[in-house]
């Protein structure tokens, strides 16, 4: 069974979130992009989608599992992590100066996996933490026809199905699903292992395999163009209850919200 | 081609709720935008209620994929009807509110109609030459992204919020277009499904009392389950407790989570990280209780308690149960 994760490289949003709640954020002269220098880690949803397919090999199938991303080599940090995870083939498209447009991703990402042959299960993360639109595994999904199914959190291999276990809006849903399938992967799969030692010292020894965008014959077409990102304000007036301890405090707010005319 | 379609897939039985009329609302604030006619396409079974309904809300025509196989959701099923609609209707713009299953077809329909999606959009620009720009949150609400989907047709997912619901005027009435819906062989298939939710919902609430890490434990989420009962409201929580597995993942308020915009927000031992204040941001009054004066919550909440919540909470329990009981 071959397992395709693709993976993105972002910059730590936690970081982004302190810098804004600081007022220290900025977007350069560009307009698409912070100026504010701030680490790049793995999307976090991605990581969990690579623990989704070492579970699959852990639950004794015979996977190979490759892991997928495209960008400029930066990624190859990225690609490394992936490959001392537990990956066996790291592939980057090389796509150094992409602007950040989904469909154009899923573009790239499904000309290489068309390019890598018999793939039967593609493992996204359920979004990434910049854009956080969930939108280029769907279109991956629509792009190579396969079956498509969102927010999961347990995957388990049946005959020629996919059991999966979906963390819905309402509950646990589960479906069955055909394959080829893109999955993606929610939090509640939780915590992702860490590279092992052994994992760490073979990454250092694998370097990414590299397709360009003329190999893969990637074609032009239309998605959603960014713009500009801005930073808006928070409005920030509040009022705090003092009291001598927290049963005077608890009284006072209640009164408070009784005068709001919200309790 | 020309109009702007609002997409309502399987309308409960009682009447158009939550995201089908903010769809509704949405399209009719772009039309507005634009000079383009307000449409709709309704896909279910034994629609006809929605799509009458559709009608007094102001669509001119509703496009109707009516048959059996689309009577529960199927995002295979939903993506084909939806594509029929969009080339029965020749528009430029679907516009589709959230609801349960939007992410699992949305960004599909904008792939395969060719002209892209944008989901989570709060705000819509126009621009000079009578086009328009959407706006939508990034980096779990730090910053704003602005994006123009050029090319149709294209597709907008809507973040609660940003249109009100159209009127109903049982005057109005829109034609009816049938939209053929033939079934597909369907390569994923429900096998066991969350109870539908027959109480009250979250996004509903008036109340909504919400705990963080600062409870400290898992069973300390009772707390909050008092307190949010002793007020007529509901319990919400941090995405970082149910990771913990503290509350199940239904009562995530967040990001990835629910969206609320109660009259009433308590939220109990939660920073405030921008992935959560983009679920409840919008909550008419909102209380941040932490042990951090310097929080970001604080920056938020119209009241705070600079204290702890193990401390606050069996207090405001003890006060709102006198009060209860008279």
């Amino acid at each position: 069974m071959h397992i395709v994760i693709c993976a993105k490289q972002v910059i730590d949003p936690d970081g982004v979130n302190s810098y804004a709640l600081w007022g220290q954020l900025e977007v350069d002269e560009s307009g698409r992009a912070f100026s504010t220098e701030l680490p790049l880690i793995i999307n976090a949803y991605d990581d969990q989608a690579i623990e989704a397919a070492l579970r699959l090999r852990d639950d004794g199938h015979d996977v190979t599992i490759t892991a997928l991303s495209a960008g400029g080599e930066d990624v190859n940090q990225l690609l490394r992590h992936c490959k001392a995870m537990g990956c066996d083939e790291i592939v980057r498209v090389d796509d150094p100066d992409g602007p950040p447009d989904a469909f154009r991703t899923a573009r790239l990402l499904a000309a290489a996996i068309r390019d890598l042959g018999d793939v039967d299960l593609v493992l996204c993360g359920r979004q990434s933490s910049d854009y956080d639109q969930g939108t280029t595994p769907a279109a991956l999904a629509e792009m190579l026809g396969y079956a498509y199914v969102t927010v999961a959190f347990d995957v388990r291999v049946e005959g020629e199905r996919l059991r999966i276990k979906r963390a819905t809006p309402l509950g646990e849903e589960q479906v069955l699903a055909s394959m080829p399938t893109v999955v993606t992967i929610s939090n509640e799969l939780g915590i992702p292992r860490y590279p092992t030692g052994r994992g760490m010292i073979a990454a250092r020894r694998h370097p990414a395999t590299v397709k360009t965008l003329e190999e893969l014959g990637v074609e032009d077409g239309d998605g959603a163009e960014l713009l500009e990102l801005y930073i808006h304000e928070v409005a920030g007036e509040c009022e705090f209850i003092e009291g001598d301890d927290p049963a005077a405090q608890a009284a006072a707010l209640l009164g408070k919200l009784e005068a709001e005319g919200v309790l | 081609m020309s109009g702007i379609i609002a997409i309502i897939s399987q309308p409960p039985a009682e009447g158009l709720t939550g995201g089908d009329l903010e769809a509704l609302g949405g399209a009719a604030a772009l039309a507005a935008q634009t000079g383009e006619p307000v449409l709709a396409a309704v896909i279910g079974h034994s629609v006809s209620d929605a799509v009458a309904e559709a009608g007094e809300r102001g669509a001119e025509r509703v496009y109707v994929a009516d048959a059996e196989h689309l009577a529960a959701f199927s995002g295979d099923a939903v993506v084909d009807a939806a594509e029929s609609a969009v080339a029965a209707s020749e528009v430029s713009t679907v516009v589709i509110g959230r609801g349960t299953n939007t992410l699992e077809f949305a960004p599909r329909l904008g792939a395969r109609l060719g002209g892209g999606c944008v989901m989570g959009v709060t705000e819509v620009r126009p621009d000079a030459d009578g086009g328009f720009a959407v706006v939508a949150s990034v980096y779990g609400g730090s910053a704003r992204a602005v994006y123009r989907l050029a090319a149709t047709p294209r597709v907008i997912g809507l973040s609660p919020g940003l249109a009100p619901a159209p009127d109903r005027d049982a005057g109005r009435s829109a034609e009816v277009v049938a939209v053929d819906a033939p079934a597909s062989a369907e390569e994923r298939v429900v096998v066991d499904q969350p109870a539908e939710a027959t109480g009250p919902r979250l996004e509903e609430a008036n109340v909504v009392v919400s705990g963080g890490r600062g409870l400290q434990r898992g069973d300390n989420f009772a707390l909050i389950r008092e307190l949010a009962a002793n007020l007529g409201g509901m319990p919400g929580a941090s995405r970082a407790i149910v990771d913990e597995g503290w509350a199940p993942s239904e009562e995530q308020v967040g990001l990835t989570g629910k969206i609320v915009s109660p009259d009433l927000y308590v939220a109990a031992g939660i920073s405030g990280a921008s992935q959560h204040m983009m679920g409840c941001s919008t909550s008419r009054v909102l209380v941040g209780i932490n042990t951090d004066r310097d929080a970001p919550i604080f920056r938020y909440a119209r009241y705070g308690i600079n204290g702890d919540a193990l401390e606050v909470l069996p207090e405001l329990i003890r006060l709102t149960r006198e009060r209860a009981g008279g």
